[in-house]
């Protein structure tokens, strides 16, 4: 049984991404439709924090607002204490699909973030690509056109360019989605071995609790349209974890239960007692 | 019943055997060093198909010449056509008219490139640029090429000039609108991975915008020699004293049909040649590059 565990997490941490009474309203035609509603939440430094939710529930919208695609209704969003107003490789993001460059080859995509921090060294973004790839496995792909990449190449190839420029906080929407089972699997494996390696601070975004329980270290369960944050549900297991773990399997049931009462006003704490402890 | 009829109808003219054998040719994973096998086989049988329907061309032509279906004066045979050609180009006319034609083309069409691109940028960049000026470049595309031939008179007279300034109508509204188009249609999700990537708002027309709307361009250029051909061949046919087009008009003044005829196939070729070879390798090669086909 996975023990109970306080969601009170190094509170005397500095947050490096504060989200503040966010709301976002989108206008269509004469409606105003609410996309997120009041949605406060702090990441520290080095976290794991996934995003679920139901599709539609507005967890896409915060993280473009994080990236800064985006401007809030309501509410400010504040990274290492500056509030967010335009895109900034400081906070990188990763899309659902690899949108990688056609019109470059492997190694100039993953160093195309390097171009302008580093603009006069040329060798170093070379050498700096070269162990992105070589620590995604690229290395022998260094000069290949993006299209002769597979799909799990392509979206590790992504990840070697969103890593490249080191962002403080990289934003993943939705992780390898149209991928192979055992792809996908591997590419969990990659990014946890990265995560642990480098330390950074990662938000992701899944609707797939399997996912969600796998990777991060602190889950927040949105509710349906208007996005609201429910319930928050602290992942204590070691890493790396295995998609196939049962104490995995667990926490995604536990995931997968509060989601599903939704609907119900109730507090799902009070329903599964027996389960981890959700706040 | 209606729709197996429509599927019959489109299996008739669908080039079927051309669509199997690019999808027998996918292949979805291929390091770069590999190369895909030659199949010279097919290629060499289909060489030989497109020989033997010119040949079959120019004996239906021929045949039409011998039988008189048409007055000896206005329809000349293949034969005279050629050796009308010969004497041009032996007397000494053939030469310094095509080299006049490809320098203005080519000085033109440079031009209008320039021109072309630069205002597509601006209107694909720009969206009150785009507004403002998309319905003009639509609107002088419309106008056919010869149609810029009276006014250029008007102009510049019967100086090189007027002909580039053809040429330069012709084409750039084209290659205008081919940018802009294809700027327009880049993937959303490419502005926004540059963007989350760092690059600066300087640095996105020539990092990002140009070369995902390149494909397009590409199709634009292409489009522009063709009209700038148009363009260039229809001023000479007025304004010009050396040039294909002027040939044109001579070899009508003389009432020499195998001239006219002979410069127009001419014409044809050049224009062919230059569409094929040129254009048709850069974007074999664009292609070739991002995906888009593989052979």
């Amino acid at each position: 049984m996975v023990a109970p565990v306080p969601t009170e997490k190094a509170s005397n941490q500095e947050a490096i991404l504060t989200v503040e009474n966010v709301s976002k309203r989108f206008v269509s035609g004469k409606q105003q439709v609410a996309a997120v509603n009041n949605v406060s939440l702090t990441v520290y430094p080095g976290e794991f924090v996934v995003f679920v939710g139901p599709s539609g529930c507005g967890k896409s919208t915060l993280l473009n607002m994080i990236a800064g695609f985006e401007k809030p209704s309501e509410g400010q969003i504040l990274v290492l204490d500056q509030p967010v107003t335009r895109p900034h490789p400081d906070r990188l993001m990763m899309f659902q699909e690899h949108a990688l460059f056609p019109w470059l080859n492997v190694i100039q995509n993953v160093t195309y973030g390097l171009r302008w921090k580093y603009r006069f060294k040329p060798r170093f973004r070379r050498q700096r690509g070269r162990e992105l790839l070589k620590m995604i496995h690229l290395e022998e792909f260094e000069k290949a056109r993006v299209h002769e990449l597979s799909g799990g190449m392509k979206q590790r190839a992504a990840l070697a360019r969103a890593l490249a420029p080191d962002p403080k906080i990289l934003l993943i929407d939705e992780p390898f989605p149209a991928l192979d089972a055992l792809t996908r699997q591997k590419l969990y494996g990659d990014l946890q071995e990265i995560f642990t390696q480098t330390r950074k601070t990662i938000v992701s975004i899944t609707h797939d609790m399997r996912e969600a329980a796998c990777l991060g270290d602190r889950v927040f369960i949105f509710t349906g349209r208007p996005g609201q944050i429910r319930s928050e549900l602290k992942i204590d297991l070691p890493r790396p974890r295995d998609l196939n773990d049962p104490k995995v399997a667990e926490y995604a049931q536990v995931l997968m239960k509060e989601l599903e009462d939704d609907s119900s006003e109730e507090k799902a704490a009070s329903l599964h007692p027996q389960l981890p402890t959700l706040t | 019943m209606k729709a197996q009829t429509l599927k019959n109808i489109g299996a008739g003219f669908l080039p079927r055997a051309h669509l199997l054998k690019r999808e027998r040719s996918y292949q979805p994973l291929r390091a770069s060093s590999e190369q895909p096998p030659e199949a010279a086989g097919p290629r060499f049988r289909s060489k030989i198909l497109v020989l033997g329907f010119y040949l079959l061309l120019f004996t239906v032509w021929q045949l039409i010449f011998v039988f008189h279906f048409v007055p000896d004066y206005i329809f000349p045979s293949p034969w005279q056509v050629g050796k009308r050609l010969w004497e041009l180009a032996t007397d000494g006319y053939l030469w310094p008219s095509i080299k006049a034609t490809l320098t203005r083309m080519l000085i033109g069409y440079m031009i209008a490139l320039g021109i072309g691109i630069g205002v597509g940028l601006l209107m694909g960049l720009s969206v009150i640029a785009n507004r403002c000026m998309k319905s003009l470049f639509l609107g002088l595309q419309t106008l056919p090429t010869a149609a810029w031939v009276p006014i250029s008179l008007l102009i510049f007279g019967l100086s090189d000039k007027g002909i580039f300034f053809v040429i330069i109508m012709s084409a750039a509204p084209a290659v205008a609108i081919a940018t802009s188009d294809g700027i327009l249609q880049i993937p959303p999700i490419y502005l926004r991975a540059a963007r989350t990537l760092g690059t600066p708002r300087y640095a996105m027309p020539l990092r990002v915008v140009f070369p995902a709307a390149l494909p397009s361009i590409v199709t634009g250029i292409k489009l522009g020699w063709t009209l700038g051909w148009h363009g260039a061949v229809s001023a000479e046919l007025i304004k010009s004293s050396v040039g294909l087009g002027f040939l044109l008009s001579m070899g009508r003044e003389l009432n020499d049909a195998p001239q006219v005829v002979g410069i127009m196939l001419l014409t044809i070729a050049f224009g062919l040649l230059l569409d094929r070879f040129l254009f048709g390798l850069l974007e074999a090669q664009l292609r070739r590059r991002r995906g888009l086909t593989k052979e």
